[in-house]
């Protein structure tokens, strides 16, 4: 089926052909909306994915180029096979060691550079040594000012139906704004701070949102969730817009909003719904608390420190599962699954033997300097895990000495090699916090650091 | 590089979702630690099949399974052409009504067209719809009934059937003779309306609608129903569809002929003929599981929605997917209710009294523990 956001090329794994896979790139940006600068950035990324990835993907198959439109961002991904391939140049950590005897240094720098260059950058593996390899780089919205002023609602509050009608955009941003002025900075997605891109993400899917409205048309509430791997979404809000005594009407919006945002994903291939993020507005008895995170990092914020509740709930009758844990985790998750009456059976792992593994091990990183949230997860094992780990814990706390991130890492239990990470993730600070069911391939493990000084 | 499976797929599979059924009971009760469930899921009939049906199956001799069955059910529907007074050819049978809906659907839809039914019903119409490409109008309850209004104006040029479960599972609701009458007159023959009476044999008052009788005045009606439910034949897959003789050939045309096994066709006409105290038995054990639950649900203070059909639904005063987990690890499997859109509703199948109280005690348990828990966390 043909899109028309989406362009596609095979280039066999050979420099000369460089410039054809930058002039696609610059093509596809200009079409799919970036400006000079971020053209700029996407070409850089194709240049140096392609340049590297002739030298070290397989020469049997060509590289498949995509560059899609993703609404408010352009994505490059390079499909390839590999045998072992060294992606350590794309830790966030990444260090540029002279001393290192390392012949490639010079390869791995250009994958550094892109990888810093784009907003989001990641490496999947679909299994048998095939990888994708992805960068996106965002279109550039302006930053607009959160609305403080305050509200009182009106007598009747409906949810109008998105299934009918799409929702106006300058109706979207003007709810975003409103979030971003009576709430936390923590509690918004970011987005909300250009709320352009907010509306733009809502129109090309990347987050369903439902707004509630007063008897007077204004926006009463807003909530908006988007799909965390394919079998949960994750939901933020409910935002209530009523600055009443009573707030009455407030948390009739909160109800509606919540019930129909369940009843909208009631019939997906959702399993659950979760929030890491839920405000103080959500109505009680439809969530189940998963635990908390102690988040010290709430810039200019009273509720800096405070204990942060992660929510949960199924959409369907749970079967049970089976997760991967290492002999320590085994009484975390225990209590955990016990408390929440979750049927898992425990499987053990033995730790990986570090003789069998590639020399560099890969973390994701995704750091969010406006909310002061760094997330980690592993893609790949190696023998310098711990020291590679530790690396970006220091780096990360170097971005900003003054205010240093949270630092919460994802583990998927699903994965035997991630469970057999845990010792090592305790010895460099990390502490288990609570379970996402479902949020990955099956269930995924939160961990957060904390720093022995605190 | 091989093609990814998915870019062969059309984009209405693709953004479908399967249904997951539940896993089988041995393995349920090894993930929850327990050693034995009352099912109170699916709406079953606990006492089992009309004892003319259960010697049948008794009877059934094993090499019989090595003859192919009846491709279209001859005798089965000769069975129900007596018991309603009608042209055997006026009946299609299927592998469980589900399998007759699927049909339906293939017979009259192509691609542009759409189907109406209620938001919070069986979801299979809306299921059968959407896999196959057509746009399901799912209408919202009102008064937890279906609103003939509601779905009289979503009609269009486009509109080719539209489903009405009377009584709606899961609410009990139904629509009397004058609501019908009204609807079926304004829809005016320029639709299919389906009428699923799959709990049809659990009402008994003189005010329901006869789809049977209907369909004589109506011809575009046409009316399922099962063996799943009363007859407690569901593990044998066997359901139908009746309508007038034309509008059924349509959908024999569709329809795969050998879908029905031999031993369900025999059960089958063997309870048809055998249910008069059956029924009975029946209405009045749901009549007393009634009794039990619903002053319980009252006490507790919860909401619920209890009308024609062998089930009720009560809110729960939290997650319903908790209080399922909750019971499952007591050995009672219920329904939750967030995919049938009512979020924080369970169903449960009203059945023998010994069971009914298993539930309420077990119930009663889980329903404290989350109000205390919900007490611990706001102080
Ligand atoms: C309203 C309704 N129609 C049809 C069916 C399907 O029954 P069968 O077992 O005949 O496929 C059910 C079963 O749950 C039902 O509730």
């Amino acid at each position: 089926m043909h899109s028309e956001n989406r362009l596609i090329l095979e280039l066999p794994p050979d420099v000369a052909f460089l410039p054809a896979a930058t002039a696609t790139a610059e093509n596809a940006a200009e079409v799919f909306g970036l400006d000079r600068s971020g053209a700029l950035k996407l070409s850089l990324a194709v240049e140096e994915f392609f340049a590297y990835l002739c030298r070290f993907a397989g020469r049997e198959e060509p590289l498949r180029l995509t560059l899609s439109q993703g609404g408010t961002f352009v994505r490059v991904a390079f499909r390839f096979r590999a045998g072992e391939v060294s992606l350590r140049a794309l830790n966030f950590a990444a260090s540029v060691d002279l001393d290192e005897e390392s012949g490639s240094l010079g390869d791995e720098l250009g994958l550094l550079l892109a990888s810093r260059t784009t907003d989001r950058c990641s490496l999947e593996s679909s299994g048998s040594g095939v990888y994708v390899l992805q960068a996106e780089v965002d279109r550039n919205y302006p930053e607009a000012e959160p609305l403080r002023t305050p509200q009182t609602l009106c007598p009747p509050i409906r949810v109008p139906r998105t299934e009918d009608e799409p929702l106006h955009a300058g109706l979207l941003q003007h709810a975003a704004l409103l979030a971003a002025g009576h709430y936390p900075v923590r509690s918004c997605p970011n987005s909300f701070f250009r709320p352009a891109r907010f509306a733009d993400m809502v129109a090309a899917g990347q987050y369903q949102a439902l707004l509630a409205q007063d008897g007077a048309d204004k926006p009463a509430g807003l909530l908006c969730w988007r799909n965390s791997g394919p079998r949960a979404v994750v939901f933020s809000g409910p935002y209530i817009f009523d600055d009443s005594a009573d707030q009455a009407l407030g948390q009739e919006a909160a109800r509606l909003l919540v019930e129909r945002f369940l009843s909208m994903v009631a019939r997906t291939e959702a399993l659950c719904a979760f929030s890491e993020r839920p405000t103080p507005d959500v109505p009680k008895g439809w969530f189940e608390r998963l635990g908390s995170l102690t988040l010290r990092n709430e810039a200019g914020a009273e509720s800096a420190g405070k204990p942060q509740a992660a929510l949960f709930r199924h959409l369907r009758e749970d079967v049970g599962g089976a997760v991967w844990a290492h002999a320590d985790l085994e009484p975390f998750l225990t209590r955990q699954y016990d408390r929440l009456a979750f049927s898992r059976d425990i499987l053990r792992v033995e730790p990986t033997r570090t003789s069998r593994l590639p020399q560099h091990s890969l973390l994701a990183t995704s750091l969010d300097r406006r909310r002061g949230l760094a997330i980690l997860r592993p893609l790949l094992d190696g023998q310098d895990f711990a020291a590679n780990l530790a690396a970006h814990v220091q780096a990360l706390r170097e971005e900003d000495v003054d205010n240093a991130p949270d630092i919460l890492l994802h583990l998927d239990l699903s994965e035997p090699w991630q469970a057999a990470l845990f010792p090592t993730l305790t010895a460099c600070g990390f502490q288990p916090r609570l379970i996402l069911p479902h949020a990955g391939a099956s269930d995924l493990l939160v961990c957060q650091h904390v720093p022995a000084d605190s | 590089m091989s093609l990814p499976i998915a870019e062969l797929v059309p984009s209405h599979i693709r953004s479908f979702e399967a249904y997951v059924p539940s896993r089988p009971d041995p393995e349920l009760m090894r993930v929850y630690k327990v050693d034995h469930l009352h099912r109170l899921n699916n709406n079953e009939n606990a006492l089992g099949p009309p004892p003319a049906a259960q010697r049948v199956i008794d009877g059934f001799e094993p090499p019989r399974s090595a003859i192919y069955p009846s491709g279209d059910c001859f005798f089965l529907r000769q069975a129900l052409g007596e018991r309603f007074g009608m042209d055997p050819e006026r009946f299609l049978v299927g592998n469980g009504s589900c399998e007759v809906i699927a049909s339906v659907i293939k017979a009259f839809c192509e691609k542009g067209d759409n189907i109406i039914t209620a938001d919070k019903t069986f979801a299979v119409y809306e299921w059968v719809a959407e896999f196959s490409g057509f746009e399901a109008r799912l209408i919202p309850l009102l008064d937890y009934a279906f609103d003939p209004e509601a779905m009289l104006a979503a009609m269009d040029g486009r509109t080719k059937i539209l489903f009405v479960c009377n009584p709606n599972n899961p609410t009990g609701t139904w629509w009397n003779r004058q609501t019908m009458e009204r609807f079926l007159a304004r829809v005016d023959g320029r639709a299919i309306v389906v009428l699923d009476e799959a709990y049809r044999e659990y009402v008994d008052d003189p005010d329901f609608p006869d789809g049977m009788e209907l369909m004589e005045r109506h011809r575009n009606v046409v009316v399922f129903r099962t063996f799943s439910k009363m007859y407690a034949l569901a593990g044998l897959r066997v359901g139908y569809v009746c309508g007038q003789k034309d509008v059924i050939d349509y959908i024999r045309r569709t329809h795969i002929v050998y879908s029905v096994n031999g031993l369900g066709q025999l059960a089958a006409r063997a309870a048809l003929g055998d249910d008069a105290e059956h029924i009975l038995a029946t209405r009045s054990m749901v009549a007393r599981a009634r009794e039990i639950i619903l002053p319980a649900f009252r006490e507790l203070e919860l909401p619920y929605v209890s009308g024609a059909g062998n089930f009720v639904m009560v809110k729960t005063p939290a997650s319903d997917s908790l209080i399922y987990r909750q019971l499952m690890r007591r050995g009672i499997m219920v329904r939750t209710m967030t995919g049938f859109r009512f979020p924080n509703w369970i169903r449960v199948s009203l059945v023998q009294e010994p069971a009914m109280r298993d539930f309420l005690a077990g119930f009663r348990e889980v329903v404290t523990q989350v109000r205390e828990d919900a007490e611990g966390e706001e102080a």
